[in-house]
């Protein structure tokens, strides 16, 4: 009997109460080792951890690599795959290898077999992609379908080509699907992070307000306690409330810590919107059950009239090379941005004698406006300041071409005032020129309406 | 008084690649209301603050958490050429020396 068919085997009790383990809000940084074993102790009825997130940035979605190290991302699968196999639970884990396209899956498919193999561990597989057919994406855009997010532009035929990856979110539609083929492990591409843990209750046929709400909480694991961390967290499904508990016993899940979190990374807290419906949180209420513990019911669920698929794409900008140096000469901190100014133009005037003007040159000046981008100068000028150059080329000899110039140039670059005639600027090793590989940026972010979820998301089970 | 004074948690963090979102957390219901019916805190303010154009931040209070939400566009999406912050999460400098 599978692991999910022993679930639904005791569907009665376990809707009056079901206990979920979020195992991690990333999986593959590493997860507390006394917290997991904590939480195994406490006997979960699934496991589910979230492996992605489009935070990262459009890298990994536009070039297949993970964010996370592919050693502790196998210590991670490791871990979570001998714990459901022992306690014969489903795991369920979603966004594979950071952004869920396909070469990101295929490679978290390669290590959860490769880790079935090495440790004898037999069970079911679900995998399911989240890669859009770009015919039907562009048949939707004809058809005005396709809606962009905040400020995107409408979305055109040809970022649908260009994009390395097109990724659509699936929801807890898919993870159901799996469930019902009776996968024990289910490992999905891009996915909401809620689905990861509100299909199981989805399938047990519990309320959905409270356990999309909980779904939402625990993805990010204990950060929705004070203080927040990365630890382990539990969550108990009790009809239409559930209860949150940190595995680390220094973590409090307090009524604030987790009204609060509900403010994290979301533009409107009361509403969250999901591929089958819309979450209402501004109905919750929180109670603290004792000083670790706290009680949340109330948050309210509407189906949607049309499902709605999140579609993420990134397209390829260029090769990227940085320059890293810094400066303590005042002289030089005060005409920091004429210099950076006559140095470009003059790496200009070098590089483009023979070639076009094909690529961007641009510099960050840390201690001036590096992370933010402040209106003015700070009064006093900063002691040092830090100088990232960046250029972005069409290939990486040219990108690397013009930073070294650039280098040179700014090293000797003479200004009025200047008495450091040997260098403007230190670097901290060499070369201090490297390579940053190639860079993307997100083209596709749009909403795209659709008749039906299923057959986006393939199910294919493999047995090991 | 300063709102680093009254404020438990003063957070920035992207919400999607082209948002910003600003999270002001209280430890008592007395801080928050002091905090919420400061003109400083009024969109027009925190706009100004950001040199954003008025009418393109919003300031939403969020009562069951003693909070206040402060929404505005990113000025780069995030990661494209020029980014300065990929995750949002140091966008909340100007509100560190805000006084309300």
């Amino acid at each position: 009997m599978s692991a999910v068919a022993k679930l639904l085997d005791r569907r009665d009790r376990l809707r009056r109460s079901l206990k979920a383990l979020g195992a991690s809000g990333q999986l593959g940084y590493g997860i507390p080792e006394k917290s997991l074993a904590a939480g195994l102790e406490r006997a979960p009825d699934y496991i589910g951890a979230d492996m992605g997130s489009i935070d990262p940035g459009p890298y990994y979605l536009g070039s297949g690599e993970l964010a996370t190290a592919p050693a502790t991302t196998r210590t991670d699968l490791t871990r979570l795959l001998r714990a459901a196999r022992k306690l014969d639970i489903p795991l369920l884990i979603g966004t594979a290898g950071s952004a869920g396209a396909a070469p990101h899956l295929d490679k978290t498919l390669a290590m959860v077999r490769d880790i079935a193999r090495a440790d004898g561990l037999r069970f079911r597989l679900a995998s399911i992609r989240a890669d859009m057919s770009r015919p039907l994406v562009k048949e939707a855009v004809r058809s005005g379908r396709v809606t962009p997010i905040d400020s995107m532009p409408l979305l055109n035929e040809a970022d649908i080509d260009e994009a390395s990856h097109l990724v659509g979110q699936m929801g807890t539609e898919a993870f159901c699907r799996a469930l019902q083929a009776d996968a024990d492990v289910v490992i999905a591409g891009r996915a909401c992070d809620t689905a990861i843990f509100a299909a199981v209750p989805a399938l047990l046929g519990c309320a959905m307000g409270p356990a999309m709400h909980m779904a939402k909480i625990i993805e990010c694991a204990s950060l929705c306690c004070v203080p927040g961390g990365r630890d382990p967290i539990l969550a108990t499904l009790e009809g239409d409330s559930f209860v949150l508990e940190s595995m680390d016993p220094e973590r409090r899940a307090t009524a604030m810590s987790v009204a609060a979190h509900s403010l994290y990374e979301q533009s409107d807290p009361d509403h969250v919107a999901e591929p089958e419906g819309v979450l209402l949180v501004r109905s919750a209420r929180y109670e603290e059950i004792d000083d670790r513990r706290t009680r949340v019911s109330g948050a309210g669920w509407i189906p949607a009239s049309h499902p709605t698929v999140k579609l993420e794409g990134s397209v390829r900008v260029g090769e990227r090379a940085v320059l890293l140096c810094g400066s303590c000469d005042q002289r030089v901190i005060a005409r920091i941005g004429d210099i950076l100014a006559e140095v470009s133009e003059v790496v200009r005037g070098l590089v483009c004698r023979d070639e076009p003007e094909d690529y961007r040159l641009i510099f960050r000046v840390y201690g001036i406006d590096g992370v933010y981008p402040w209106p003015a100068p700070p009064s006093p000028l900063p002691r040092e300041i830090f100088i990232l150059g960046e250029c972005i080329a069409p290939i990486a000899e040219r990108a690397g071409a013009v930073v070294r110039t650039t280098k040179q140039y700014l090293l000797h670059h003479g200004f009025p005032g200047r008495l450091s005639t040997a260098g403007n600027v230190a670097f901290p090793f060499t070369p201090p020129e490297l390579s940053g590989g190639t860079a993307y940026r997100f083209n596709v972010y749009h909403i795209m309406q659709v008749d039906e979820l299923a057959p986006l998301f393939p199910v294919e089970i493999e047995d090991l | 008084m300063k709102l680093v004074e009254l404020a438990r948690t003063v957070r920035s963090k992207n919400a999607g690649p082209l948002k910003l979102t600003l999270d002001l957390l209280f430890d008592d219901e007395a801080a928050y209301r002091r905090a919420l019916q400061s003109p400083a805190l009024e969109p027009g303010a925190v706009a100004r603050l950001y040199g954003r154009p008025e009418g393109t931040v919003e300031v939403l209070p969020y009562p069951a958490a003693l909070a206040v939400k402060i929404v505005m566009d990113r000025l780069v999406v995030s990661g494209d050429l020029g980014d300065r912050d990929v995750y949002g999460a140091q966008q909340h400098a100007p509100l560190l020396d805000l006084e309300l």
